[in-house]
């Protein structure tokens, strides 16, 4: 993320802001990762950002909430990446593998957010609690919709479906907590065919999952 | 240690101070210092307590129950652990929410729980060459996230109430499985 020029440049204020406000977010994705949430100071996010202090109070009210700010962002980026790969497969089950093939990048490519997301969400006390279920719950939609019926028999509960989305969670956060964030992408298959084996059986989960 | 569970999970573990656990527990603070180092000290020693706890349960619930008879030990060990967060919702919270953002040594100790209900999982799940290595790690990750949900809605008590659609959930993969090799998939 390219740093503004020193000194007057002249250039816009929403620019300036929004240039700034990004710095933080990533700024302090990284502090997290680095110093831990208590050990992470206002002073800190700002160094790390080039950014002083008056200008982080100017888009923050405190730690707090630019905390809540970067994990809002870094959940609707991840969202936003998996929605648009499952979209574009043409299909629900290589949507299903598509969308978790993109979560995965998404959280190997940017390992600071990746921890901000999976490990913060359910430290208690900080308001991200109902931020990291919505999320969680806000990824079975894309599970379930355009999902078929497996053959002879219904779909399954959607208590299924929140429970397999938790599991990859878990799975996924415990591996990050565990230092293993680059090696994320290798579970792909075994997580899509966690996904899909309650709608289609594990023959065809492995036969979608072997195409893609 | 009762009174170290009760505090941290209503107060959670950073407000809870030394001063307010012997206070709850009606001992002097020399006999706490006698015994455990500090708060942290204290702490780990309960969700120790509370953790074995659970595995002795689950371990009855499953005694006496054939190795042939793999479901009937998943539902037993499901409804044992299950039971247990309903009976007792101070130390569910302790150790399934407070644990998780007391101190990092609280966080390795629910981390090495996890493993360990992997690789009971593990245990006493069939074993099929099909399954994906990590598919305990993944149902007890679901099963967690779901129980933790239940806690965090101070609705543990019901979690009995979770045992039909959990025992559906982790017995799946499995019954799938067996089912397409006697179909010869």
């Amino acid at each position: 993320m390219e740093r503004l020029p020193r000194g007057r440049h002249g250039l816009p204020r929403e620019y300036v802001d929004q240039n700034q406000r990004e710095r933080l977010l990533a700024a302090l994705a990284a502090c997290l990762h680095d110093h831990g949430y208590d050990g992470t100071t206002v002073t800190m996010v700002g160094k790390r950002a080039g950014v002083s202090k008056s200008d982080f109070y100017r888009q923050f009210e405190s730690k707090d909430r630019c905390f809540l700010a970067a994990y809002d962002e870094g959940v609707a980026s991840l969202r936003a990446r998996v929605a648009t790969a499952c979209r574009d497969a043409g299909g629900w089950a290589p949507g299903v593998v598509d969308g978790l093939r993109a979560l995965l990048a998404a959280l190997t490519a940017e390992p600071a957010q990746a921890e901000m997301v999976l490990v913060e969400g359910l430290r208690a006390g900080k308001g991200v609690y109902d931020r990291y279920q919505a999320a969680l719950l806000g990824f079975v939609p894309l599970l379930r919709e355009g999902a078929p019926a497996p053959a002879g028999g219904k779909r399954p509960p959607e208590a299924t479906d929140e429970a397999v989305v938790g599991g990859i969670a878990s799975l996924l956060s415990r591996r990050v907590l565990a230092g293993e964030t680059e090696r994320l992408g290798e579970f792909l298959p075994e997580i899509a065919e966690f996904a899909l084996t309650p709608y289609l059986g594990a023959v065809e989960a492995r036969r979608v999952i072997s195409q893609r | 240690m009762d009174a170290v569970a009760e505090l941290t999970a209503e107060h959670g573990y950073e407000a809870t101070k030394i001063a307010d656990i012997v206070r709850e527990a009606g001992v002097a603070r020399k006999t706490l210092y006698d015994n455990f180092s500090g708060k942290e000290e204290v702490f780990l020693a309960a969700f120790d307590s509370a953790f074995d706890e659970a595995m002795r349960r689950i371990e009855v619930s499953c005694a006496g129950l054939g190795a042939e008879a793999w479901e009937d030990r998943v539902r037993a060990g499901l409804a044992a652990f299950l039971g247990y967060v309903a009976e007792e919702p101070v130390l569910a919270r302790m150790c399934m929410i407070e644990a998780l953002s007391a101190t990092p040594a609280a966080t390795r100790r629910y981390e090495e729980a996890m493993q360990r209900f992997v690789e009971l999982t593990g245990e006493n799940a069939p074993h099929f060459d099909e399954l994906p290595k990590t598919i305990e790690e993944t149902l007890v990750g679901g099963v967690a996230w779901i129980v933790y949900q239940q806690i965090r809605r101070r609705e543990a008590e019901r979690a009995a109430d979770l045992l039909p659609e959990l025992t559906d959930f982790m017995l799946a993969p499995f019954k799938g499985a067996e089912a397409a090799g006697r179909a010869g998939a």
